[in-house]
């Protein structure tokens, strides 16, 4: 008795999977898929995709992304978005290397590659992108003034970094320490947190207890752990992240943390839709890359 | 023989549900803190020393769940997940202008439905711990996904000031709270766990199943009270990581169910059931909590770490194992009236 309930309740599950994919029926269909679903980042790559995919009309359009930041469920991602008859594909590639024979596999089927914040070490069509690590260099320029114009033109620095694998993380990290080359400030070895903002917050309350000056957090949840740990010690370490959410923008506002460097996801979601219906329309889409700028927010310019 | 008496009851304590391995282990512990100190003029440093003791204090208190269902010979994997969703739970309902002790209320609440839905697969269904509580860890995780609408949350706001105090950047007596919240839980599971016929049932489960269902224990409230334990637990975990981080995070707690049995194992607790004191737990939690913060101040990269701390884990269970290996030959000595065996001499 129990097996039938189960086994029919599992038919019903699959009717049910079968019903939901087999809607619509737009001219172009096309996929985003980013690292994770979970960070304000991507919900505004894809707002911003969705945006244009409103004003285009012959868009069908789905966001694709595995639950945690991981290679092998990216490619997944990547084979599920074929099979399902993409037309185009907007991809935040985890890592260069790791989803290159995904994305062969994904050209022999004809389907056009737009790189929306982190592309792979495969051509695409298009790549729409902040500069990593002109970014990181930018984060570093700012606090090295703001430490300076403070008095302080030496001491240590802490890093806290997502992971090792991320290659848009790994170059903001290259481009924040190339900003602090040749002074005498020097970078302690960095701590990865896997963007879990509880945890960056220990890793940052460790390098404050070192005597760090300065704190670079490479992602929102590293930031807001910078922010935290800089809140609760006190004192004169200074902070500076990495993309922008409600809490980071508030720690700024209180003055925990000096700035961060937000990124515009909405435009390369926007622009990325555009850029893939006009590769599919066979019209040329612009320049290979589109550096999408980043912004840097202070407590004066908010 | 009265000296024999004097020394069996010596060891009886020693040999008392794991004790044996405490006591090893903790000497690992001061060892570890040692080299640190000397590695480092900042590991003992008073900011450091209170930093630490919070920084353990998640472990711990996964690790005191966790123990539980050890002990009934079971597993718990939707500690990490539950952990998610009470912040993602908690936070929201805050950011949402809910008064906080009511969003905490809530929260509390549905977490021990998760862990009441884990006892009651594994006891009442049969599900075996590992698939049951795999399928609570993944249904835990949608749901702190689905509360947000797939966001995290925004920042829950200075209307939750005292809840961000109570469970986190407060403190009393010196020591911060969340030490205190952690301690009291402590005092009272251990208390549970040793002092109680509930604690002796948990044993009893873990230790034979059969034989505590004939003894007449009521081996599905036993084991569901263990997923409670944990639970509660977890959401704790839950909102003090809500404190810390001033919004809800999706991801927050990913692995933790994986870093409590780490500490649970450390510290002396069986996977095989009916073994191991909370006690244990604290050192192997401590250990846990050293490492990953006395080698950061080392500058050791985090390849390095993981593998020290995965070396550590097998080395542990090693230990324990070797250990019961020469206690059940020990045993039987004994029950050979101690007429020692030069073979089995030999084997020691």
């Amino acid at each position: 008795m129990r097996k039938k309930l189960i086994g029919s309740l599992l038919c019903l599950v699959l009717l049910l999977a079968l019903v939901g994919g087999a809607q619509g029926a737009a001219k172009y269909r096309i996929y985003l898929i980013t690292m994770d679903q979970m960070d304000q980042h991507w919900v505004n790559v894809d707002a911003g995709a969705r945006k244009a995919v409103k004003e285009l009309g012959n868009v069908n359009y789905r966001w694709l992304a595995p639950d945690v930041k991981d290679d092998a469920k990216q490619i997944e991602c990547i084979n599920n978005a074929i099979a399902g008859g993409a037309d185009a594909i907007l991809l935040a590639a985890n890592g260069p290397t790791a989803v290159t024979s995904a994305l062969r596999e994904a050209t022999a089927a004809g389907v056009k590659i737009i790189y929306v914040d982190s592309p792979a070490d495969y051509p695409g069509e298009q790549t729409l992108a902040t500069d990593n690590e002109a970014a990181g260099y930018k984060a570093g320029q700012e606090l090295k003034k703001a430490l300076v114009s403070k008095g302080i033109t030496s001491g240590k620095l802490g890093i806290v970094n997502v992971n090792a694998a991320t290659a848009s993380v790994v170059q903001r990290e290259n481009g924040f320490r190339a900003a602090f080359e040749g002074t005498s400030f020097t970078i302690l070895e960095t701590q990865y947190s896997e963007g879990d903002a509880a945890r960056s917050k220990d890793i940052a309350a460790n390098y404050i207890t070192q005597g760090v000056v300065g704190i670079f957090g490479a992602n929102e949840g590293c930031t807001v752990g910078t922010g935290n740990a800089i809140k609760e010690a006190g004192g004169k370490v200074i902070g500076i992240g990495f993309d922008k959410s409600n809490t980071i923008l508030q720690l700024i506002k209180e003055g925990h943390l000096l700035a961060t460097m937000a990124q515009n996801p909405d435009v390369m979601g926007y622009k990325g839709v555009k850029a893939a219906v006009a590769v599919l329309e066979g019209k040329d889409p612009g320049p290979e890359y589109v550096d999408t700028g980043v912004s840097v927010l202070t407590k004066d310019t908010l | 023989m009265g000296n024999e008496k004097k020394q069996s009851k010596l060891k009886r304590i020693v040999a008392k549900r794991g004790m044996g391995q405490v006591i090893t282990v903790t000497f690992g512990l001061v060892g570890l803190i040692i080299v640190f100190s000397f590695l480092n003029p900042f590991f003992l440093t008073s900011r450091n020393i209170s930093n630490l003791l919070r920084q353990i204090a998640p472990t711990l208190l996964t690790g005191i769940g966790q123990s539980f269902v050890l002990i009934t010979g079971n597993i718990d994997l939707s500690i990490g997940s539950v952990v998610g969703m009470s912040c993602m739970i908690s936070a929201t309902l805050m950011t949402k202008g809910v008064v906080p002790w009511v969003a905490v209320l809530i929260t509390y609440l549905a977490s021990l439905l998760m862990g009441l839905l884990n006892g009651k697969l594994i006891s009442k269904a049969k599900l075996p711990a590992f698939i049951a509580t795999l399928g609570t860890m993944t249904i835990a995780r949608g749901i702190a996904q689905i509360v947000n609408n797939n966001y995290n949350t925004d920042s829950i706001g200075e209307a939750a000031e005292g809840f961000q105090q109570f469970f986190y950047y407060g403190k009393t007596l010196g020591l911060y709270n969340t030490i205190w919240i952690t301690l009291v839980i402590w005092l009272i599971f251990n208390f549970l766990l040793s002092r109680t016929r509930t604690g002796r049932h948990l044993y009893a489960v873990g230790s034979n199943l059969h034989a505590a269902h004939l003894s007449g224990v009521n081996i599905s409230s036993t084991i569901t009270k263990a997923y409670l334990v944990s639970a509660f637990c977890a959401t704790t975990v839950g909102l003090i990581t809500t404190a810390t981080s001033g919004m809800g995070t999706m991801d927050a707690g990913n692995g933790y169910e994986l870093y409590a049995v780490a500490a649970s194992v450390i510290g002396g607790v069986s996977t095989l059931g009916g073994q191991g004191i909370l006690l244990g737990t604290v050192v192997g939690a401590s250990i846990w909590g050293v490492l990953q913060n006395g080698l950061q101040f080392a500058g050791a990269p985090v390849a390095i770490r993981n593998i020290v701390i995965g070396i550590i884990v097998i080395i542990t269970v090693l230990m324990d194992i070797f250990v019961r290996s020469n206690k059940r030959i020990g045993k039987a000595k004994t029950s050979a009236d101690g007429n020692s065996s030069p073979a089995l001499k030999h084997k020691l």
